[in-house]
């Protein structure tokens, strides 16, 4: 698992290296992707500036698309809490899916209570749902050295499927033929910080909790533990650190991260639950905070970046005869870029003694 | 320069020629020049960060010189990789095997040139064949049918040495080849390299065990802070005189004082503790170490030192038996507990348990200390106090360094080994468990670490002592303690051990025995 490795190291100083080392993934991917635009007979440069365009050109688009990174920082920042311990956690995406049905369903349930009651008693319940989401990973990877990448994966599947069988079942909105919940009530929603546009609260929060996490990182002993026991676990247990429940207490974090980010979603844009609800933000996570290498500026910018992507990818094709598949491929390579390792390319100037 | 210097001259296998490299402000090897003549045993001889590992980098092909050139049977050559090094018929053995786990031995020795049959499948009577001839050449038998997981350390570094002669090296550099073995399998390589010199074969060296380089070297260069200080024939040289070239100055040896040895602080009873196979190691074993005393652990690697490190530690299972703490019982405690009642353990393996390489040394240094009420307040980490307090115990230890922000792989090993020393001395712990505290060590570093020991010991510290060096546990030792099959046998008190007694009872013999 190299790449939690790299996202873990701990280098105190931002050199030209470690910008280099997160710029190369996006430099390449636009490349490779200009390769394939060309072929498909469009000019690269201008397929480029439409999407900057369409993701940054003017108030409305920006606002656009910081709404849909929200997510997207708050599912990087759950995986790379897990990274951090060295917990390779592909488990957000349920976490998001459980969050967001359990953020609804207080949303549409308890519409008595008043909205600074309701929409904390909602988001605890989001947060709540992702962490007992992550509790049997968790303790399956700390007491008995279970592979976290299987079971939260599996999880994944089962959160799919249950989210699916409730709102079709007990949580369907009478009347209602679509697999959804009842809305949530006016007193359950973010308030939106720039109507029309979904941009919400829940980005402030986000922000909020990446301070957080930088402060955490830099300042903490618990960030100190985690860090070395993602790096050197051996190490981190013979210096009296106890790893197992460190493991537990950040997988349950990042759980909880995750579950909100669902949380955030429902109330903030969809205002409810509805049957594929998530278009892979716990995925997209995972790539966000590889990107990102695991610091708080980095998981902003790479969710930003993905962000811009997804909103300009569903209007391009509005403009334009470029087909959104062409985004999605751009997207996708500049995943698997995120997602190698660009060491080599300045490992020979590098080392010894 | 011009080509017009050199000589096509088959006698000088390999050489380096004003070869100079420098990593940002550091100059790692400063114009060194060597020649190793074909069929001889060359040792390059120098400290910890004396810019060894460099040079045979560059020798191997895995960096390339700022300056100056590698010399290839007289004639300056360059290497883009260790292929090119390879095809020229140089190979190295590196500190670290590189032989494939799952494996068998055989499988190991032809990997990457593998004698294949008709089906293309690994042709084993061809590779069984290359083996033997192999065997005859280095004059030792393997079972090669062992999967390399279940063979002993030493006879993973003949593989590997075999390996290098089957792809067809007839230069081997060997980076510190006796580090991991015991005495012993120490005599065993240096018979199997003298076998290979007369084959005609060209060894190249380096080690900073003088011993060693006394015994098996027909030529030596010292280096120390990236400069040749002297090359010479092993014959013209003594162990004191490398020794002062190697450091630059003559050392005063560790002054053991009397020292008050008080109550009891490790008390172990009936132990039996079992391996990760769990194979039982520990048979019943009795010990104490008291404050003020250094009681040192002997014996052939395997017979229960690791079991014992597990059990004093909390790292292990143990399966009978007690261990007390300063008069508490620790038995079924964590390493954690343990440590909150006064253990400090530094570790065997300083790469991968001691220190955390790729963390800043000032996180190394505080690890397992930082949140002690001087360096954490309410979970938050005090800065301005960490630093202090982390450039007092490096100072305090001698340690060079440019940044306590830097990774502690920026330091050479003995650096390395004095910042996981100084943690593990901090705080006043009762009991400190040195495991091969000078493992990669050199003599300054050795020298330094011993005279803090005993320090602690004077201060009224306890020491248990696990260590493959006798010398190292005669030097420091109140009373040592022989460790064999699991069962402690003999005891020697300080000012009466003899290195050749103690391997005897290493082996299983009594000292009434050796007596009689």
């Amino acid at each position: 698992m190299s790449a939690v490795a790299s996202s873990a190291r701990a280098t105190p100083a931002i050199g030209w290296r470690d910008v280099a080392l997160a710029v190369a993934p996006l430099v390449l991917a636009l490349v490779v992707a200009a390769i394939v635009l060309a072929v498909a007979g469009h000019n690269p440069l201008e397929v480029y500036w439409l999407l900057l365009k369409e993701s940054f050109g003017g108030v409305k688009r920006i606002a656009a698309t910081v709404s849909a990174s929200t997510p997207l920082i708050l599912t990087g920042l759950a995986t790379a809490v897990a990274f951090r311990s060295g917990v390779f956690n592909v488990g957000v995406e349920g976490c998001v899916l459980v969050g967001g049905l359990a953020a609804a369903f207080v949303g549409f349930t308890y519409v008595g209570l008043p909205a600074t009651l309701l929409l904390p008693l909602a988001l605890g319940a989001a947060a709540l749902a992702g962490t007992l989401w992550m509790l049997v990973p968790a303790v399956l990877k700390a007491r008995l050295d279970v592979d976290e990448v299987v079971t939260t994966l599996m999880l994944n599947f089962i959160a799919v499927s249950l989210t699916a069988w409730l709102v079709n079942g007990p949580l369907l909105a009478p009347g209602s033929a679509n697999s959804a919940t009842p809305m949530v009530v006016e007193a359950a929603r973010l308030p939106r910080l720039m109507p029309p546009s979904t941009l919400n609260a829940g980005f402030l929060i986000a922000i909020a909790l990446l301070g957080l996490y930088w402060l955490w990182g830099r300042g903490t002993a618990l960030g100190l533990e985690t860090r070395l026991a993602g790096l050197n676990p051996r190490f981190a247990i013979a210096s009296g650190i106890n790893v197992p429940m460190l493991i537990i207490k950040m997988m349950l974090l990042s759980g909880a991260i995750g579950g909100l980010a669902g949380g955030i979603q429902a109330l903030g844009t969809v205002n409810r639950f509805v049957v594929g609800f998530s278009p892979g933000y716990g995925f997209t996570g995972i790539a966000v905070a590889l990107l990102g290498r695991g610091s708080a500026i980095g998981i902003l910018l790479a969710a930003l970046l993905f962000g811009a992507l997804a909103t300009s990818g569903a209007t391009i094709q509005l403009f334009s005869d470029v087909p959104i598949e062409i985004v999605n491929i751009l997207q996708g390579t500049v995943m698997i870029f995120a997602v190698a390792r660009f060491g080599w390319l300045l490992k020979n100037r590098q080392g010894g003694k | 320069m011009s080509m017009a210097e050199f000589t096509p001259d088959t006698t000088i296998r390999l050489g380096a020629h004003s070869v100079t490299r420098r990593f940002g402000a550091l100059v790692a090897n400063d114009g060194i020049t060597f020649r190793a003549r074909r069929g001889t045993i060359h040792a390059i001889v120098g400290g910890n960060g004396a810019g060894k590992s460099t040079l045979m980098r560059i020798l191997q092909g895995m960096d390339r010189p700022d300056e100056g050139v590698v010399l290839v049977n007289g004639m300056p050559s360059v290497f883009f990789g260790p292929a090119d090094a390879f095809k020229q018929g140089i190979g190295m053995v590196h500190q670290e095997f590189m032989l494939v786990p799952g494996l068998t031995l055989l499988e190991n020795l032809v990997l990457a040139q593998e004698p294949l049959d008709g089906l293309r499948r690994i042709d084993r009577r061809k590779a069984l064949e290359a083996a033997r001839k192999l065997e005859r050449e280095a004059g030792v038998t393997l079972d090669w049918d062992m999967p390399v997981d279940d063979a002993p350390v030493h006879v993973r570094q003949i593989v590997e040495i075999l390996r290098l002669l089957y792809r067809g090296a007839d230069v081997l550099i060997l980076d510190e080849p006796t580090a991991v073995l015991a005495p012993a399998q120490v005599q065993e390589l240096i018979v199997l390299l003298r076998k290979l010199r007369s084959e005609g074969r060209t060894i190249l060296f380096i080690s900073h065990k003088l011993d060693e380089v006394m015994a098996l070297a027909d030529e030596i260069t010292v280096i120390r802070s990236g400069k040749v200080i002297g090359g010479m024939a092993t014959a013209n040289t003594t162990k004191a005189a490398l020794a002062e070239m190697m450091i630059g100055e003559i050392l005063s040896r560790p002054n053991a004082r009397p020292s008050t040895v008080g109550r009891t602080v490790l008390e172990i009873r009936g132990l039996a503790a079992t391996d990760a196979r769990r194979v039982l190691r520990l048979k019943e074993l009795d010990l104490d170490v008291r404050a003020g005393e250094i009681v040192g652990i002997a014996g052939v690697a395997g017979n229960g030192q690791d079991e014992l490190i597990a059990a004093v530690t909390g790292l292990g299972r143990v399966e009978r038996g007690a261990v007390r703490l300063d008069g508490q019982d620790v038995t079924k405690l964590s390493l954690r507990a343990r440590r909150e009642l006064g253990l400090s353990y530094l570790s065997p393996d300083r790469a991968a348990e001691g220190l955390c390489l790729s963390a800043p040394i000032s996180e190394n240094l505080i690890a397992g200390r930082h949140r002690s009420p001087a360096l954490c307040k309410g979970g938050v980490l005090q800065k301005g106090a960490i630093k202090r307090h982390v450039e007092t115990l490096l100072d305090r230890f001698s340690v060079k360094r440019a940044s306590a922000a830097l990774p502690i792989s920026s330091l050479s090993g003995g650096n390395q080994q004095r910042v996981a020393m100084a943690r593990e001395l901090d705080g006043s712990p009762k009991l400190l468990l040195a495991c091969q505290p000078t493992r990669g060590v050199d003599i300054r570093g050795i020298a330094f670490i011993h005279q803090c020991l005993l320090d602690y010991r004077e201060a009224g510290g306890a020491v248990l002592v696990i260590s493959e060096e006798l010398d190292e546990l005669i030097a420091l030792s109140d009373r040592i303690v022989v460790l064999y099959d699991g069962r402690v046998t003999g005891e020697v008190p300080r000012g009466s051990a003899k290195v050749e007694e103690l391997g005897r009872m290493m082996l299983g013999e009594t000292r009434q025995e050796i007596a009689a």
